[in-house]
């Protein structure tokens, strides 16, 4: 940090990422409408729109990074900014997802006639939740048992067994979206199959959404604690996965007891 | 403004830990006592073994017993829904290819 500075608040430089991730979100709508339109070169748009919200986020995590860890700008007082920032995050995250889990229940507590009154609608085939299901839940718990071993290792300073604890997490989310894939593939039905089939994509989908970037976020973090990134009194982003990844185990157990199970028999 | 000062000035010394007393024990949050996560981090491994090792019965006795074949549903004016063509063809990106 810089000798003069009196204070203990990390005061940024301008820099080009806000703008240029605005321009990518505006490629990407625009891109997005004129593709599912079939307007001519709107796959183009929509591809160059998402590499350049991809560039943005790379190289401004790098940019954060840098700050935080080799320039010292985040001190005490600076973590309570994105500490207190992941709350709403985290929890307009569960609002989001509590939509589908409202979208299914809506559909299932009172079936229409259209779909023969009764739910599963008459014609569906649902999956065994005692089968793939109930193996993938105890699979994801475990790895918030491994994220939890990393934090303690990380705090008690044991550097290298918090990579090792990363690895088994990050090992155990690959393993759920495996056989998530699986379960996606060996499925009897579609997303376009019925009110069962849109709510059940929707809501699983989109938790598979949240694991994969939870899983890079744990990556990240692996790859952070094996350079010696992370330290015992400072591991905000660390910190920030682990609640992601404790948000995401569940609402897999909300899952799985209302949509598998429930939803299911 | 004075206060905010004021708060300015005391959060600055709380921050710094300047202001404590030397013969007070340092103030640490309960998770971050050094003893107590060593001896959390050796349980946490162990939880996680007994989670994987669970999860690997589990899987064997999954995949070993084979999946069941569906029969192709009636065609139900709810089922394949299609309103429109996607822009890529007939078939929608995650289904099963049936033809």
């Amino acid at each position: 940090m810089i000798e003069s500075q009196r204070h203990s608040y990390h005061l940024v430089d301008p820099s080009p990422w806000p703008i240029s991730g605005s321009l990518g979100a505006l490629a990407t709508t625009v891109g997005g409408v004129m593709y599912m339109h079939s307007f001519q070169g709107g796959a183009t748009l929509l591809s160059l729109g998402l590499l350049f919200i991809l560039y943005t986020m790379f190289v401004w995590w790098r940019d954060v990074l840098r700050e935080s860890t080799l320039e010292g700008h985040h001190t005490k007082v600076v973590q309570l900014g994105p500490r207190y920032g992941s709350i709403p995050f985290i929890v307009s995250e569960v609002m989001f997802l509590f939509a589908f889990f409202r979208a299914s229940s809506h559909s299932s507590l009172a079936p229409t006639v259209e779909i023969g009154g009764i739910w599963p609608p008459k014609g569906i085939e649902v999956l065994d939740p005692r089968e793939i299901p109930f193996l993938n839940t105890p699979i994801l718990l475990s790895s918030g048992a491994a994220v939890t071993w990393a934090h303690h290792a990380i705090l008690a300073g044991k550097e290298k067994r918090a990579v090792y604890a990363l690895v088994a997490t990050v090992s155990l989310a690959l393993v759920f979206t495996g056989f998530q894939g699986m379960e996606y593939y060996q499925a009897p039905f579609t997303i376009s199959d019925s009110i069962y089939g849109s709510t059940f994509f929707l809501a699983t989908g989109f938790h598979g959404f949240h694991v994969i970037i939870g899983t890079l976020f744990l990556i990240i973090c692996g790859i952070r604690q094996y350079l010696g990134h992370l330290t015992k009194e400072h591991h905000v982003g660390f910190e920030a996965a682990a609640w992601y990844w404790h948000f995401v185990d569940v609402v897999r157990l909300f899952l799985f007891v209302s949509i598998y199970w429930w939803g299911g028999i | 403004m004075a206060t905010a000062l004021v708060r300015s000035g005391l959060l600055r010394t709380a921050l710094r830990g300047g202001a404590r007393n030397p013969a007070a024990p340092n103030r640490n949050f309960a998770s971050s006592a050094h003893h107590d996560d060593a001896y959390e981090t050796a349980k946490w491994e162990k939880i996680t073994y007994l989670g994987i090792a669970t999860c690997t019965v589990l899987a064997i006795y999954n995949l070993s017993k084979g999946h069941p074949h569906h029969d192709e549903p009636p065609a139900y004016p709810y089922m394949h829904i299609r309103n429109k063509e996607f822009p890529w063809g007939p078939d929608g990106l995650f289904e099963r290819k049936h033809h």
